[in-house]
């Protein structure tokens, strides 16, 4: 054919990846705005009796999460030389530490609740449903995970190294999704 | 135009070894394990009917109740179910699984010259999990407890204080799953669009229906996570006690209504957008002439989708928001008027220039423009807040969004069942009784729901199960209740010409009509792999290019583009259309419909407060998703 292109395009998982990226943004948003909506309703945010959240700790959490996904890119960089070793070593190194983030921000959740609880009042609603939110994307990023630890071992083939690419970017979201849901949660500390 | 002529033996040879590789399970099974765009297609028009002829005899009920003062045919908590469910099952379950989940799987991958879409196997679990949530939504009718507080369930009505059955929980998490099932249809409208179209369709060359899908699908993508987090929130205040729209400990009722119609106004131009595609599908067949101003109308598709992000307001003139923000909404409410009218003058300009033949499907589409100017022009007069604040919650709005609704979004509809039934069945409809259908039915809307504006200025609220006789409403009542009983006869008609063609109908060419979209280039019904040459496409009316269709016939002889090692499709560059690669697509899977039946599982169980089990059925979801991902497709080479 005289109308081939020059180069190839991204494969239909990648863009299909972007569009469920586009809709989980816009949940996130959606979180995150009635989280300052109700803010703005409230004559004092966080409510008296519930001390604002620390700072320390998520900020740490979120860049650590960050940080998982460079051995992610590095996995999918891995991918395309069909070095499935390597991949699946860059994979379980990004697993470990997003395992252990998880672990972490469970044992802080389970904390906050002993503080106050989600039907203390709007604030803690929508403070432990925001939290929530972000947990079981980490999770389900994890079991995604799983899947390739499953199925790589047997070598790459198109559809392998497309899921890789496509859950590579899935973290890159659900990373910088944490940096917003920390800087919403932490909002209410200035 | 033409029809197919008879293939050169090698030709022949190659569609028989096309038939083998894309031939799916026979019978009834094949149904459950389909990954083929038009039986997934067809499915979603036949449940989706299933689902408007119950929504139709609910309305026709509440108009029997409603015919005349003081009649008691269900009593108040029925009708409130009733109308609730009428506007659900309506919109969920009805319009959106007909025109994007029917139409657009049907036709899209036709139009656009690929043998299937994007992801096959994700568009069957977006049909079963429609079903799912039909099916639960109409599972809680049978038992009675049927969600009962409006399609747009505001609080504090719909919260646990005042509505504590189960009615309110059926409501959310079913439609929590239909959203899922939007979001991965419109997911897959989207990269089929941007990748799988023929070589040579850039995107100036897209079909003006897929254009609109496309418009539908990003509105879809970005409107409904609003409504899914709306939901969950609600749903969090009922089972587990949140205060989300608890005013008493720091929530606020407004933000339920603020996240509905943030996705319920762009979900108004979710139902009407696939309608304007199909009018610029039918139009251009009708007249003989390409749609004028063809660059303008796709733009204004886009237009609309977009600007009804920034009108959810105009829902809420009536809540006591402030001044400021009634008028920046009031402002962007008239605004979407301009990439309307460039639509209504765009379809109006091919009818004048053109030259008409008014068979039952362009009488549909003429019916869809009167009704469209009329009922967009009592939404102009609704987007003017003094009057708003007037007419709120009465029967002016029900006649408004009628008009809208039913006028505008279905008739089109009802004319594309008309304009394809000789594509997908291979035999023509009754053209007289369809003629003498399409009065019925627009005599039966006129019928219907004029009358309701004048109610409606005498001062009915909407949802009143009863009306005592002073109040004179009486004879607009039963003039609706007349007119939508003439109505239904109509679409017992309609139904009857295209069930009796089904089996009895003269046969149709591949090209009855003469249309210019690349799905008439095709036998009618379609083979399962739609063209066994990938066709290469150098207009927007790639069906009236003869030499391009003819060039089409020589490559299949040829064996260039017609795939015939694998179960493939081939890809192109998003922006211009450049063949890009040959593409592996799965085959059918037994997968999707098991999922979606755990997901259904699941949510029931989630109702009836069996949360441990549910937990169960998510780590069950899970396995099947494992399960469903170890089939790869593979590729021939």
């Amino acid at each position: 054919m005289s109308i081939l292109a020059g180069h190839r395009a991204r494969p239909n998982g990648w863009y299909g990846m972007v569009v469920l990226i586009a809709a989980e943004g816009a949940l996130f948003g959606t979180f995150i705005g009635t989280y300052v909506y109700l803010s703005f309703h409230a004559p004092a945010w966080p409510p008296d009796g519930i001390a604002a959240p620390s700072a320390t700790a998520p900020l740490v959490l979120s860049l650590v999460l960050v940080a998982s996904t460079v051995p992610m890119a590095l996995a999918v960089r891995a991918g395309r030389r069909d070095g499935v070793a390597a991949a699946i070593g860059w994979v379980a190194l990004a697993f470990v530490v997003q395992a252990v983030y998880l672990g972490f921000q469970i044992h802080l959740y389970v904390d906050d609740l002993a503080r106050f609880k989600p039907q203390t009042d709007a604030y803690g609603s929508i403070y432990f449903a925001l939290l929530g939110l972000h947990h079981v994307h980490v999770a389900a990023g994890l079991l995604l995970d799983l899947w390739l630890f499953l199925r790589l071992p047997r070598g790459f083939t198109p559809y392998r190294r497309t899921a890789l690419s496509a859950i590579a970017l899935y973290w890159y979201f659900v990373a910088v999704a944490g940096l917003a849901v920390t800087a919403t949660i932490l909002s209410a500390t200035w | 135009m033409t029809a197919i002529q008879p293939p050169a033996p090698a030709a022949q040879e190659r569609i028989e070894r096309l038939d083998r590789i894309w031939a799916e399970r026979p019978g009834f099974t094949g149904w459950l394990t389909t990954t083929d765009h038009k039986r997934i297609g067809l499915m979603y028009v036949a449940a989706s009917l299933v689902f408007f002829a119950l929504g139709g005899a609910e309305a026709l009920i509440m108009r029997t109740q409603l015919a005349g003062p003081g009649r008691h045919v269900v009593g108040p908590s029925t009708y409130d179910q009733l109308l609730t469910m009428h506007g659900i099952t309506m919109i969920f379950l009805f319009v959106i699984p007909l025109s994007i989940g029917g139409f657009g799987n049907y036709l899209v991958p036709l139009m656009i010259g690929s043998r299937d879409m994007a992801f096959p196997r994700m568009n069957a679990l977006s049909f079963w999990l429609f079903l799912g949530s039909g099916i639960l939504l109409y599972a809680s009718l049978l038992l009675h407890e049927a969600p009962n507080a409006g399609w747009f369930n505001y609080v504090p009505l719909a919260s646990r204080r005042f509505d504590p059955g189960p009615n309110i929980d059926f409501y959310t998490l079913a439609l929590i799953l239909n959203g899922v099932s939007s979001t991965a249809a419109a997911a897959n409208f989207l990269v089929t669009i941007a990748k799988l179209r023929a070589p040579g369709m850039s995107l100036n060359r897209i079909p003006l229906f897929c254009f609109a899908i496309l418009a539908t699908s990003f509105s879809l993508v970005f409107a409904l996570p609003a409504l899914t987090a709306d939901l969950v929130f609600l749903e969090l205040d009922r089972k587990l006690g949140f205060h989300f729209f608890d005013a008493a400990r720091g929530g606020d009722p407004l933000l339920w209504q603020d996240l509905f119609w943030i996705f319920g106004h762009p979900e108004v131009y979710i139902i009407v957008l696939p309608a304007f595609g199909i009018a610029t599908s039918i139009i251009p067949t009708f007249t003989r002439r390409k749609m004028a101003a063809f660059p303008l109308v796709a733009l204004a598709e886009l237009l609309v989708a977009f600007i009804g992000f920034g009108v959810w307001v105009h829902h809420m003139f009536a809540t006591g928001l402030p001044q400021t923000t009634l008028i920046f909404f009031a402002a962007a409410s008239l605004i979407i008027v301009i990439p309307s009218g460039i639509q209504i003058f765009a379809w109006c300009m091919t009818l004048v220039d053109g030259t008409p033949e008014f068979k039952t499907p362009l009488l549909f589409i003429v019916g869809f423009i009167i009704f469209f100017v009329f009922g967009g022009l009592s939404g102009i007069t609704l987007a003017a807040v003094p009057f708003d604040q007037q007419v709120t919650d009465t029967y002016y709005v029900v006649a408004h969004f009628h008009y809208v609704i039913w006028g505008a979004a279905v008739f089109p509809v009802l004319g594309g069942l008309y304009y394809w039934f000789p594509k997908v069945t291979g035999r023509m409809y009754h053209e007289r009784l369809g003629q003498a259908t399409f009065w019925l039915i627009f005599a039966g809307t006129n019928i219907t729901f004029f009358p309701m504006h004048i109610s409606g200025m005498l001062g009915m609220p909407r949802r009143v199960w009863t009306y005592p006789a002073r109040m004179g409403w009486g004879p607009e009542n039963l003039a609706s209740t007349i007119g939508a009983f003439i109505l239904a006869s109509g679409l017992v008609l309609l139904a009857a010409n295209l069930v009796v063609s089904r089996f009895r109908g003269a046969p149709a060419s591949a090209d009855p009509f003469g249309g210019g979209t690349l799905e008439w280039s095709t036998s009618s019904p379609p083979p399962a792999y739609n063209f066994a040459v990938i066709p290469v496409v150098t207009s927007a009316y790639p069906c009236w290019d003869a030499d391009d269709r003819a060039a089409d016939a020589r490559r299949l002889a040829a064996g260039q583009l017609v795939l015939e090692h694998g179960h493939e499709t081939t890809t192109t560059t998003p922006v211009d259309g450049h063949l890009d690669d040959v593409l592996a697509m799965p085959a059918e899977s037994i997968w999707p419909v098991t999922l979606a039946a755990v997901c259904t599982v699941g949510l029931a169980l989630v109702i009836s407060s069996h949360y441990v089990t549910a937990l169960v059925s998510v780590a069950v979801a899970a396995a099947v998703l494992a399960a469903w991902h170890a089939v790869e497709p593979r590729s021939a080479a």
